[in-house]
C-alpha cells in the first residue's frame, strides 16, 4: 500500500477538502459515495498516525 | 693578565687577589631584589640573600647592621634596592655584595611600576578580550596550581565535587609566596600546559598582602599564562585583589570557590534542566497529538462522515418531495375537473326541457333521434318517439291531416 506513505498533514489536509466536498453537496451520488469511502479512509490513515504517535509517547513516560 | 699552564699553575692566593683585584675596581651599584634570607646572628655584620622575584637567582649580601637597622620594619621577603660594591672575600673565595644602603621599595612605587607594567601589557593586546578562550563545560581533566593544604586549594576541589562528582584534578602544590612564587607557579604552568588531557588549568591562592600576591602580577609569569592555549582560570586573593594573572587569564574568579563553579557545571542542576527540556518536549508533543486528535474527531463527526446516509437520505428526500409535489399538483387537477364537471352538469340541468315536460308538453323525436316540427315531414306509419314529463313511450302515425 502506497497509502501508508501519506504524511499526517497530507492525510489531514486532505480529509478537510473530501469533507469540505461532500458538505456543499454539489458532487453526484457516485462522486459522493467515492468522496465519502476516500474520507473513511483518510482519517483511518490520520488516526493510525496518531495512535502510533501517542504510544511512542507513552513508551517514554518518565 | 697572567700565563699560567699544568707545567706552571697560579697558586690559589695568586687567583684570589688577582680577582679581588679585579672586583675591587668594580663601582657601587644599585640593585633590585628580595629579601630571601636575612642573617643577624654574628658580630656587626649581617648577611642576606637576594633575590630576583622572577628567577632562580641569587646574590649574597652582606652590610653593617646598621644598614639593616635604617631599613626597619623589614617584612619578610621585602622588596629591596640596596647601593652595594661587589667584593670579594678571599678567605673562601666568594662573591659578596657589600651593601651601604638598603631602600625598601615602597607599596606606591611597586603599584607604579605594576601599573606601567599593566599599560604596556594591554599595549601589547595580552588583556585583549578575543584572546580570550571559553572555558569547556565540562573539561576531562582539571589541572590545579596551588599552595600546599591551603583552603583555597581545598575549597576549588570541595566545591567542584559536590558539583561534579567526577571531576578530575591534576595538582601541583607549589610555594605560592615569596621568591619561589614566581619559578615554581611558572614552572608547574608549562607542565599542566604540556599534558593535552588538562582542558582547563585553575591557579589559586588565598588573600594575602600586596607583596604576597606579587608573584602573580609577574612579568615572566603573566606572558607564560598569555601563551598557553588551554584555557586558565585565576582565582587569587580576594575580589579587591587584581593581579595582572587576572587580566590575562581566561577566566578571573572572584574567589576559589567561584573558580570551582566555573570550571565544572552542576550536575543537579544538568540533571534538572534536561529534565525540563524532556517535559517541555513531551507536553508540547502532546498537545500537539490532542490538537490533531481534536480536529480528526471533528471531521469524523461531521454528518456527511457520521451517518454516510445522508448522502442517500438527502436525496431520496428530493425524490419524496418531487413525487409529492407531483402527486399534490395532479390531485388539484382532478379536484378541478371535478368542480368543472358539476358547473356542466348544473348547467345542463338549467337547459333541460324537464320543466316544460312537466307543464304538460311532450317532445316529439323522429326514428332518427330528430325533433320533429312539421307535420308535412311525416307519413303514415311513421314511428314516433314521445318524452313526457315521466317516461317515454312511442307512437305511430296513422292518418295525414291536410
Amino acid at each position: 500500500m502506497t497509502e501508508k506513505k501519506i504524511s499526517y498533514e497530507a492525510a489531514r489536509d486532505e480529509l478537510a477538502e473530501v469533507v469540505a466536498a461532500l458538505e456543499t453537496g454539489s458532487a453526484t451520488l457516485e462522486e459522493s459515495l467515492k468522496l465519502w469511502e476516500r474520507g473513511e479512509a483518510l482519517a483511518a490513515i490520520c488516526q493510525e498516525w496518531l495512535d502510533g504517535a501517542k504510544k511512542k509517547l507513552d513508551a517514554v513516560k518518565p | 693578565m697572567f700565563e699560567t699552564s699544568s707545567e706552571a699553575p697560579a697558586s690559589v692566593q695568586v687567583v684570589t687577589e688577582a680577582i679581588k683585584e679585579y672586583v675591587d675596581r668594580l663601582g657601587p651599584i644599585w640593585v633590585e631584589g628580595e629579601i630571601s634570607e636575612l642573617n643577624e646572628r654574628s658580630g656587626m655584620m649581617a648577611f642576606i640573600r637576594l633575590r630576583d622575584p622572577s628567577v632562580d637567582m641569587s646574590l649574597s649580601v652582606m652590610c653593617h647592621k646598621s644598614v639593616i637597622a635604617a631599613a626597619q620594619p623589614l617584612p619578610a621577603n621585602a622588596r629591596v634596592v640596596l647601593y652595594a660594591k661587589p667584593s670579594w672575600y678571599t678567605k673562601n673565595g666568594s662573591l659578596t655584595l657589600s651593601a651601604r644602603e638598603i631602600r625598601q621599595v615602597g607599596v606606591g612605587e611597586l603599584l607604579a611600576r605594576l601599573e606601567a607594567l599593566k599599560s604596556l601589557l594591554a599595549a601589547e593586546g595580552l588583556f585583549d578580550f578575543d584572546r580570550k578562550v571559553e572555558l569547556p563545560l565540562l573539561p576531562k581533566k582539571v589541572g590545579l596550581i596551588c599552595g600546599r593544604n591551603t583552603d583555597a586549594e581545598k575549597d576549588v576541589v570541595e566545591n567542584a565535587r559536590r558539583r561534579w562528582p567526577s571531576v578530575v584534578f591534576e595538582i601541583r602544590e607549589v610555594t605560592v609566596q615569596g621568591a619561589a612564587a614566581v619559578t615554581e607557579v611558572s614552572a608547574a604552568l608549562r607542565e599542566l600546559e604540556a599534558d593535552p588531557d588538562i582542558e582547563v588549568i585553575v591557579i589559586t591562592r588565598g588573600g594575602g598582602s600586596f607583596e604576597d600576591l606579587l608573584p602573580f602580577s609577574d612579568e615572566g609569569l603573566v606572558r607564560l599564562a598569555a601563551s598557553c592555549t588551554t584555557p586558565i582560570v585565576s582565582a587569587i586573593g580576594h575580589e579587591k585583589d587584581s593581579p595582572l594573572l587576572d587580566l590575562v587569564a581566561d577566566f578571573r574568579a572572584s574567589t576559589p570557590t567561584d573558580a570551582a563553579k566555573n570550571i565544572v557545571p552542576d550536575i543537579a542542576e544538568e540533571i534538572e534542566m534536561i529534565e525540563a527540556l524532556r517535559n517541555r518536549a513531551r507536553r508540547k508533543v502532546s498537545t500537539m497529538i490532542e490538537l490533531e486528535q481534536s480536529r480528526i474527531i471533528n471531521f469524523r463527526d461531521r454528518p456527511v462522515m457520521k451517518d454516510p446516509h445522508v448522502i442517500i437520505t438527502s436525496r431520496a428526500e428530493t425524490i419524496t418531495a418531487f413525487r409529492q409535489r407531483s402527486h399534490r399538483s395532479f390531485a388539484s387537477h382532478v379536484k378541478l375537473a371535478k368542480e368543472e364537471l358539476v358547473q356542466i352538469k348544473a348547467r345542463v340541468r338549467a337547459l333541460s326541457p324537464q320543466a316544460t315536460l312537466d307543464r304538460g308538453y311532450s317532445v316529439v323525436q323522429l326514428a332518427n333521434g330528430d325533433i320533429a316540427r312539421d307535420a308535412k315531414a311525416l307519413k303514415t306509419g311513421d314511428v314516433l318517439r314521445l318524452r313526457l314529463a315521466k317516461g317515454e313511450t312511442n307512437a305511430t302515425v296513422n292518418a295525414m291531416k291536410e
